[in-house]
């Protein structure tokens, strides 16, 4: 099982493999990023943009000429396309966001024709790493879907049992979370953990365990859990939780990485090959992180395919 | 100004004794509460509930109550009535929850501020002691709600404001948060936050600022801003009171103390004084400071009338 993000980062270099990490319009925080990822053994960085710009950046740095691959591109409303173009026809295996803004990137990420979609959404798994130990949570959605329909939660529940997988937590425990933990028919969330977790007794989601609705305190605290009669194995030790909708899985991630002091790293799920965003919230050394589990999920291609 | 969870302990030991209605102190934890904060003389309880698990727990705790007021009833809803009759009633200063489900409560609260023509939104404050912050923050509404319109809360945004002006905070700051990010077009809870922004700066709420952030990290790292690492988080930056936006939301962060090193005191501003709501899983600490709370706000709100 993978424990901790240095586990993350240990058995990725353990591949030993490169793989060829394609990246459009990079800037200087972009480069030192994929610096530290290549000095790790994790990546080769294949850079779309113009050439003369990519080598003036690239002086900047440590790295030599040698360690990466450009792809001249003068034309900056192309470069994207052709990033994910090299991914697409399998020449990089990877791509991470550079300097296009996120919308426009998620847009083309998910373009029927063009892009990389091979689910029919995409969500956000962020994961976290306990303090008390050695043990990763993963929380989700917290990046994609503003308001999951319950297909939808079907859909992001899956994508976060494959990223399990890669991690080798062994029958994932999965807590649906909402405001309460008793069904109440005026709580739209509620009534979808519960048809999750009818669902999840029925096997339609494999080897799980999952519990819902919870509430957060049952969900964290066996004790807290029992007093208000819910016993389950699912409480005080959960693998994955399910946020109801993006407010709260939104501002959920954030509250346990600024208030929390939480690492967190975060992978997009729903793609053919491994990509990575740039979001403002994840520190620079997860991001290196991120970049290994991108790793580690372009070598298991069945993970993503 | 009330800083810190001593500052509340301290004020309430000052104060107290108040007299508190506790609702179905039928559970180990809470009865020992009740005991605590008796001893300490914060409180002089009258326990409502079912006569048989009151006592029960009452000597599961080594808690003597025959000389405490009690007023038997089995039934939750009137449990929960009659409790709230004796605070809008004068008979107690404050109420607190026992194990009995909220949604009972916040029935009873409803239908007497109804009664008493007070027109009154009610909504949960759940104040948050943060390591290193030297002030108390709070997330509201986290208990009634579920999805609030912009009228709800503006009522939520004044119900906060009138607890953070009697507890000495001249002018709070004011987050209304939002699952706004980079992508995923304009969130209600966005366009709510902008409302209550301009009705803020126009001067609707009186003293108090609503800022710009609808994030935590718009809050800790500015617009745009990018984390470097976690040793860069200035924790002063973040606001008096955080305006959830739905139940989901405001129930999943702010009970983040059964695994974050915070603590968590909820209650309810009625018309007639402080109706504590600590969770039925919360343990005899967390209670006991919460009764503590109440004494303060109980005295606070005195002579200052109501919002």
């Amino acid at each position: 099982m993978i424990g901790t993000f240095k586990d993350i980062l240990a058995r990725s270099k353990e591949t030993g493999v490169r793989k060829r990490a394609a990246i459009a319009l990079p800037d200087r925080r972009h480069l030192e990023l994929l610096d530290a990822a290549t000095q790790a053994g994790l990546i080769i960085p294949v850079l779309v943009g113009d050439g003369k710009m990519l080598e003036a950046l690239r002086k900047g740095t440590g790295l030599a000429a040698s360690d990466w691959r450009t792809i001249h591109e003068p034309d900056p409303g192309q470069a994207l396309s052709r990033a994910i173009a090299l991914v697409k026809n399998k020449e990089a295996d990877i791509l991470v966001q550079g300097g296009t803004d996120h919308q426009s990137f998620i847009n083309q990420v998910s373009d029927a024709k063009t892009g990389l979609m091979n689910s029919r959404l995409m969500s956000y798994v962020s994961l976290y790493q306990l303090l008390k130990r050695e043990k990763l949570i993963l929380v989700t959605d917290t990046y994609m879907q503003n308001q999951p329909s319950l297909t939808d939660k079907q859909l992001i529940l899956e994508h976060a049992l494959r990223l399990a997988a890669l991690l080798e937590i062994p029958r994932p425990k999965v807590a649906v979370l909402a405001a309460i933990e008793q069904v109440n028919p005026s709580i739209p969330s509620t009534l979808d953990a519960a048809i999750l977790s009818k669902m999840a007794d029925r096997r339609q989601f494999g080897d799980i365990i999952l519990e819902g609705p919870l509430d957060i305190d049952c969900a964290l605290d066996q004790n807290a859990a029992a007093r208000k009669g819910v016993h389950s194995e699912v409480t005080g030790n959960v693998d994955i939780y399910l946020t109801p909708e993006m407010d709260t899985g939104y501002l959920l991630a954030q509250l346990l990485v600024y208030i929390g002091k939480m690492q967190m790293a975060g992978a997009l799920m729903g793609t053919s090959s491994p990509v990575v965003l740039d979001l403002p919230f994840v520190s620079a050394p997860n991001k290196v992180i991120e970049i290994a589990l991108a790793v580690l999920l372009a070598c298991k291609g069945g993970i993503h395919e | 100004m009330i800083r810190t969870l001593d500052d509340v302990s301290k004020f309430a030991q000052d104060k107290g004794p108040k007299k508190l209605a506790v609702l179905a102190p039928e559970d180990g934890e809470f009865m020992l509460a009740v005991k605590k904060g008796w001893e300490a003389k914060y409180i002089e309880p009258v326990l409502i509930g079912d006569p048989e698990k009151m006592k029960r727990v009452a000597a599961e705790v080594a808690f003597d109550i025959s000389g405490i007021e009690q007023i038997f009833e089995t039934d939750r809803q009137a449990v929960a009535n009659l409790g709230t009759a004796m605070l809008f009633a004068g008979d107690v200063d404050m109420a607190s929850k026992g194990q009995i489900p909220t949604s009972y409560i916040y029935r009873a609260i409803i239908k007497e501020e109804t009664k008493a023509g007070t027109g009154r939104t009610v909504s949960v404050i759940s104040l948050w002691e943060v390591p290193e912050l030297k002030r108390l923050t709070a997330f509201t509404d986290t208990g009634v709600n579920i999805r609030p319109d912009l009228k709800a809360k503006i009522e939520v945004v004044k119900n906060a404001l009138f607890l953070f002006h009697i507890l000495g905070y001249d002018r709070p700051r004011i987050a209304v948060l939002s699952g706004k990010r980079e992508i995923g077009g304009t969130p209600g809870s966005f366009t709510d936050a902008a409302a209550l922004k301009r009705m803020a700066d126009a001067g609707d709420f009186g003293e108090c600022e609503i800022i710009a952030a609808t994030s935590f990290g718009e809050i800790f790292s500015g617009s745009g801003g990018t984390l470097q690492n976690d040793k860069g988080i200035d924790i002063s930056r973040l606001p008096d009171i955080l305006v959830v936006p739905n139940l989901d939301t405001g129930n999943v962060l702010c009970k983040l103390d059964f695994f974050l090193p915070v603590h968590r005191r909820s209650l309810v501003m009625t018309t007639r004084g402080p109706f504590l709501i600590p969770s039925r899983s919360d343990f005899c600490e967390s209670i006991l400071g919460e009764i503590a709370m109440g004494v303060v706000v109980a005295e606070l709100r005195k002579g200052v009338g109501n919002r």
